[in-house]
């Protein structure tokens, strides 16, 4: 199949859902009180973008997002470097680790509530913790997918440490760096979703939370519409980075 | 190196020249201590192809490793021209490994100029060096490819190249034809004749091969199973350039099996 019939089937079938959404409901197919017809979520949608409200809940959730991320990444790597480099807390932590991490982090959440209250705080908190697992565990899958030969040999030609970090470990790393930012920012943006909507004043999460309790679909949808927007936008900018510098992954 | 030439010994400090006294390697294996080295004693000449045979686990890529630099032994003294080599010293040793060993996000000539690169040494003349290097092997043309897009052999090719981009007087190869099939090995044992007699480099190569073994050196050491020990040197005395020939003569089938009884007899 050619490159164009496969975009043109991948609209035509995007299109064809759209439709659907916006028939089913007008022609009471499907129940339009719960389902409102996607022309009306997305009325709703420009409507609710030109609410200063709005405009202030998106900047509190952005925040979050982007503090929790800039304390996770590096505390995660940190550890997960540390873990993958020194055998002895390796075999320590691990089994630990592995154990925390099949636990569902959100069932620390009221935990999280009790100690910073109902602030900013306590979302980025939460989000952090619970991306930092996931970062730690790709960090140490990371440094252990350098291949021992790809040392030796730059050892061999007398390569220093820093040497080996810069021109060996992290061009050997970068396409699984890449992925982990892309899968931790997922993890993170779920955790302070899941913390606005459980118990928050402020944010997106917050206003999704409110409007499906006042039962206001079309702004629920909408909010939906915009939360995916955002997490599509980010995940394929850093997949199309992923791939272009992975032209030499088999 | 002053006190190797109060001795007397002065063989050792030729450029090139291999001297391995009285080593022994031992280390802490799950049960406890291994001996994996024993009371290996050799004496490699200048410009010489000499080839180590044993059986696997014996120690010969450990020894090999030493002789690179990037392992010490626990006793015992060696010396590559006079000096011991306690870390990496590309000036004097190159290392050729095994297949897996080009990195994946380098293309070819970036690969052969990585040693270079990492000296610091001005980016035109690495280039310019690197595609010399390239040439010699046969691969002028492929500079810009990706070693996914290479063969076994022709990446092996590139490991060869990258061994010899510092011009080091040694050359260390740790079974570089083992991931080839039988015909891309035979035609690259005898590649890999024509690019040393182009040079004087000294070569030490380990090999599973007992045919590679004869076709290739001057002098095959036979090891032991663990602890290695040097049970046999062996002089392969036919004529060079050594052609395909002489494979199928008796001689070379005596030599062949003369190592085969000897690593037969040591289990």
């Amino acid at each position: 199949m050619t490159r164009l019939r496969l975009a043109l089937s991948r609209a035509a079938l995007l299109a064809a859902v759209l439709l659907a959404w916006d028939l089913l409901p007008r022609w009471e197919v499907i129940n339009p009180a719960l389902l409102p017809p996607f022309g009306e979520v997305m009325s709703a949608l420009w409507t609710l973008l030109q609410r200063p409200k709005v405009h202030d809940a998106i900047a509190v959730t952005s925040a979050e997002v982007l503090v929790a991320f800039i304390i996770a990444i590096p505390l995660g790597t940190l550890l997960g470097v540390l873990i993958a480099e020194k055998p002895y807390l390796g075999a320590v932590f691990k089994p630990l680790l592995f154990y925390v991490f099949s636990i569902p982090k959100s069932i620390f959440l009221p935990m999280f509530i009790l100690v910073f209250g109902i602030t900013f705080a306590q979302k980025v908190a939460y989000a952090a913790f619970t991306t930092t697992f996931v970062v730690l565990m790709s960090a140490t899958a990371c440094v252990e997918s350098v291949k021992n030969e790809y040392i030796e040999v730059a050892r061999s030609y007398g390569a220093t440490r820093r040497q080996l970090i810069l021109r060996v470990y992290i061009p050997s790393m970068l396409p699984m760096l890449l992925e982990t930012i892309r899968i931790s920012m997922i993890f993170n943006f779920t955790g302070v979703m899941i913390a606005e909507m459980y118990a928050s004043r402020t944010g997106i999460g917050h206003l999704i939370g409110s409007w499906g309790e006042n039962f206001q679909m079309p702004q629920l949808f909408a909010g939906i519409v915009l939360l995916s927007a955002i997490a599509i936008l980010f995940n394929e900018s850093v997949r199309w980075l992923e791939e272009r510098c992975s032209n030499w992954r088999t | 190196m002053q006190q190797l030439a109060d001795l007397g010994d002065t063989s050792g400090s030729k450029p090139g020249a291999i001297e391995v006294r009285d080593l022994s390697h031992v280390y802490d294996g799950v049960n406890g201590q291994v001996k994996a080295l024993e009371d290996i004693s050799m004496h490699v000449a200048p410009g010489k192809f000499t080839v180590i045979v044993g059986p696997s686990g014996c120690g010969k890529t450990s020894l090999l490793m030493m002789m690179a630099g990037l392992r010490a032994q626990t006793s015992g003294e060696l010396l590559c021209h006079g000096a011991p080599i306690p870390q990496p010293d590309p000036k004097r040793v190159g290392v050729v490994f095994q297949e897996a060993s080009l990195y994946p996000w380098l293309t070819a000539v970036q690969n052969v100029e990585f040693p270079l690169s990492l000296r610091n040494d001005p980016k035109t003349e690495r280039r310019e060096r690197a595609l010399q290097m390239l040439a010699l092997v046969g691969l002028e043309g492929f500079a810009d490819r990706y070693p996914h897009e290479l063969s076994g052999g022709m990446k092996q090719r590139v490991s060869i190249a990258r061994g010899l981009v510092q011009d080091p007087p040694v050359l260390l190869m740790d079974e570089p034809f083992a991931a080839l099939d039988e015909q891309t090995r035979m035609t690259m044992g005898h590649e890999l004749l024509r690019i040393w007699s182009t040079t004087s480099k000294t070569v030490v190569f380990i090999t599973h091969s007992l045919t590679e073994a004869v076709y290739l050196a001057d002098e095959v050491l036979v090891m032991s199973a663990r602890p290695g020990r040097i049970i046999d040197r062996i002089a392969i005395d036919l004529p060079r350039p050594r052609t395909y020939e002489m494979m199928a003569t008796d001689k070379f089938g005596g030599l062949r099996e003369r190592i085969w009884q000897q690593i037969r007899s040591a289990h």
